[in-house]
């Protein structure tokens, strides 16, 4: 008995342990793909480039990814990624001295988004789609608002984009301040009792549940920790484009969302990587890079993007894994059905 | 100095060619040198910083309550520079809509409280007692774009001077990807019952429908910026004198054209790239068709469309999808020597892309459209002598050309389905830095007066 256990176990222990692998491998094809066809996107010039805007869609999909976690979703990303770039412009007032106070600002007042978006899905238990997406339309309204108590398409201060558009180590700072949140997401979850709490409860919140673990301030601090970081993105991106407008935030709605799920996490909840999700992010952002630089119509850019999205899930994740599952269990069936008729005739015999 | 001592001998040389040829009945444009000869047509003249329109000392437009003989040079000046004039009936309908520019507000009975209600509210009611609705359908909007802002100014400023006009409607699509939320818009002003419609269509063919709904119900729509629905020979598209009333904007071949010839000039030898706004949008194909097929030879386009329908280089007219365009063109080719493009401050957004690079901002031509600050106090700034910039106009005035022939057409006026405003490529000196202007990125050709603009960008 344990001598046919231990193939189907090792072969599954290697399945669950490969679910973030179709990310890592469609970095791999993506950078034989670009050397063949775009060897230009794979120089350091493009390289510089990439890293910064794949960091930002990093730390905006990290943001999603613990939502996703605890089985929900947040469709307020675009409203509070722009607001946070606003803030940046209208608190930062084109004056360096204030860029402290906007920063502080904008974490503060995007936390307070999330707030409200976990309250209402942890606490009231309402439908995070809608919630978040009723709470993204009142964020853009305020931001609409907001946008014009200060100059169209006014820039943050000159100190904030100079200090994002400078280089440490060859990148952007912003690449550096994703790859420390993934870092620190991941040492949050692996070595701290909070960390593995939260994985838990996404997992099952039920047991969670039945186990003492408070599943409802775990959902309200994940949208208040994703808020948070989608400002962080927001006050990036505002800096490397210096003047943000208040629509900043619209295309990063779906894109997070991709990245998560071909970072191998399940929107259902549950397991998901830091560093896989900050893969996938960098992946989405290289393959954009590659088609601008493959000169691809934007008709065509947009139906790729698309394609290996849905790519992306199909191989990603829990799939595989129920597939493998699926395969085994039906080859056990008629061997178990055998020796159970075998059994059967000895009894009877 | 120099610039103006050559400017005054113009002057004096055409008015002495002008005295000369008066028997003839001729009249001759300078600055641009264009000859007309006509009997007794009315003709136009257009010389250095003088602009004046004669019929026989008549004003052609008097029927429609409208005076192009009253346009003062300086402004036509300031919007245009020093252009020949378009063909006769555009021309005139174009000086019409900048005689009533007039920049000072309070000559003109117009009240700045007035003109801000009616800028920044969906409704107003102009306190003139006109029966007249005007409806304005932005594809973009005050919010999202300085340029749309400005050039919604320039209508609302352009209606307050026509006492028939009593109320205005005004919608933004913000630049919503959606089309439907650009058709709902004008499928409000439909209902609103106004009785024409100004707007800029950014989804160009995909208004058709609603736009031959309006057509139906008998509400002219005039679009700005060369806001073609559709170009000619494109499918579905519109035609402006028979499916809506008129389109207002440069001879886009002849746009494409003048970018073109800065770009032949000005780079030589090495390779150029094409920028545009929404992808397949009218104005940026019908230049970029013309610029590609007159570059010369040694002058490579490193970003060609797939097919002469298709635009390249689409930025959205969105400043945060900017930096990818010119991070996916600057990774094949850093040594790019030349950019067209309809957007200054686009360009500007685009630059930073350099900065951010590594990349230096030099040997680099730009052929541009609008004129937006921000670009050319940066082009000042870094001082480079081999960075070279020239522009045509901002062209926020068009939207009062739209107003003004909407206005000719319900008195009765044949408007021409092309309204063609002239354009002259003009070379970006320190003196376009306007660095204490109100807003770095409005138009250094707007005629929207300052003191509105003030409080238009004061926040």
């Amino acid at each position: 008995m344990t001598a046919r256990r231990i193939p189907s176990s090792a072969l599954t222990s290697f399945v669950v342990g490969s679910r973030y692998m179709p990310v890592y491998l469609a970095l791999l094809l993506l950078l034989v793909v670009a050397s063949i066809w775009a060897p230009a996107a794979l120089g350091s010039v493009a390289l510089r480039s990439v890293a910064p805007y794949g960091a930002l869609l990093g730390i905006t999909a990290l943001g999603q990814m613990l939502v996703i976690m605890t089985g929900g979703i947040d469709l307020s990303v675009p409203g509070t990624f722009s607001l946070a770039a606003v803030i940046m412009v209208g608190v930062g007032n084109q004056s360096d001295d204030r860029i402290g106070v906007a920063i502080l600002t904008a974490i503060g007042v995007a936390a307070l988004v999330g707030l409200v978006n976990g309250i209402l899905i942890g606490g009231l238990k309402l439908n995070a789609l809608i919630v978040t997406l009723a709470v993204g339309q009142v964020v853009i309204g305020v931001v609409n608002r907001y946008g014009r108590t200060f100059s169209v398409q006014s820039p943050v201060p000159t100190g904030w984009s100079e200090w994002t558009t400078t280089r440490i180590a060859g990148v952007s700072p912003v690449f550096w301040i994703g790859l420390v949140i993934t870092i620190l997401l991941i040492v949050a979850f692996r070595y701290t009792t909070v960390g593995r709490r939260f994985q838990v409860v996404g997992a099952n919140p039920v047991a969670s549940q039945v186990v003492g673990v408070r599943v409802n301030q775990n959902q309200i601090s994940a949208y208040v920790v994703a808020a948070v970081l989608y400002a962080i993105a927001g006050m990036a991106l505002a800096g490397l484009i210096r003047t943000p407008g208040i629509s900043v935030g619209t295309r990063y709605l779906l894109g997070p969302i991709a990245a998560v799920v071909i970072g191998g996490a399940s929107l259902t909840g549950g397991l998901a990587s830091p560093l896989s999700t900050l893969a996938a992010a960098l992946f989405l952002t290289g393959l954009n890079q590659m088609m601008l630089t493959m000169g691809l119509p934007t008709s065509l850019q947009l139906v790729v993007f698309g394609l290996v999205i849905i790519g992306g899930m199909l191989v990603s994740g829990d799939r595989i894994i129920k597939a493998v599952e699926r395969v085994l269990r039906e080859r056990r069936r008629p061997r178990r059905i055998e020796s159970e008729t075998t059994n059967s005739s000895i009894g009877t015999g | 100095m120099k610039r103006l001592k050559t400017i005054g001998l113009v002057a004096v040389l055409v008015l002495v060619v002008s005295a000369c040829s008066a028997d003839s009945d001729t009249t001759t444009t300078g600055g641009g040198a264009t000859t007309t000869t006509g009997a007794a047509e009315p003709t136009t003249t257009a010389s250095s910083g003088e602009t004046t329109t004669s019929a026989g000392g008549d004003n052609p437009l008097a029927a429609y309550d409208e005076d192009p003989t009253a346009a003062d040079p300086a402004l036509v000046e300031k919007a245009l520079g020093q252009v020949d004039p378009s063909d006769e009936a555009s021309w005139n309908i174009v000086l019409a809509s900048i005689a009533r520019a007039n920049q000072d507000l309070a000559a003109a009975g117009i009240d700045i409280d007035k003109a801000m209600e009616c800028w920044s509210e969906p409704e107003c009611d102009t306190g003139s007692g006109g029966d007249l609705v005007m409806g304005y359908a932005d594809g973009g909007g005050n919010t999202v774009n300085v340029w749309r802002a400005v050039s919604h100014m320039e209508a609302v400023l352009q209606a307050l001077t026509y006492p028939e006009i009593g109320t205005i409607v005004s919608t933004a699509a913000n630049f919503d990807p959606d089309v439907a939320v650009h058709i709902s818009g004008i499928q409000f002003l439909i209902q609103r019952e106004v009785d024409f419609i100004v707007g800029y269509p950014d989804v160009g063919v995909g208004l058709r429908d609603v736009l031959l709904l309006a057509h139906d119900a008998g509400i002219p729509y005039t679009s700005f910026s060369a806001g073609w629905v559709g170009l000619p020979d494109q499918e579905g598209a519109l035609v402006p004198g028979d499916d809506y009333l008129s389109v207002v904007g440069e001879d886009l071949c002849a746009l494409g054209e003048s970018f073109s010839e800065v770009l032949n000039t000005g780079v030589g030898t090495g390779e150029v790239a094409l920028l545009g706004g929404t992808p397949g949008n009218a104005l940026t194909l019908g230049w970029q068709r013309c610029t590609i097929s007159s570059l010369a030879d040694g002058v490579d386009l490193v970003n060609p469309p797939p097919d002469e329908n298709t635009t390249t280089g689409d930025t959205f007219w969105f400043n945060p999808a900017i930096p990818d365009v010119f991070r996916g063109l600057l990774t094949t080719s850093p040594e790019i020597k030349g950019y067209a493009y309809e957007y200054a401050d686009g360009l500007f957004t685009g630059l930073q892309v350099y900065d951010e690079l590594g990349i230096p901002v030099q040997n680099l031509t730009l052929a541009l459209r609008t004129d937006e600050q921000t670009l050319f106090c940066d082009w000042a700034e870094r001082n480079e002598p081999t960075y070279n910039i020239w522009f045509s106009a901002g062209g926020n005035f068009q939207s009062r050309t739209s107003v003004t022939a909407a206005m000719m057409a319900s008195k009765g006026a044949e408007v021409p389905g092309e309204i063609v405003v002239p354009h002259v490529m003009r070379q970006v000196t320190a003196d376009d830095c306007h660095a204490d202007r109100v807003d770095p990125v409005v138009s250094g050709t707007s005629l929207v007066p300052d003191e509105v603009l003030a409080l238009m960008f004061a926040g």
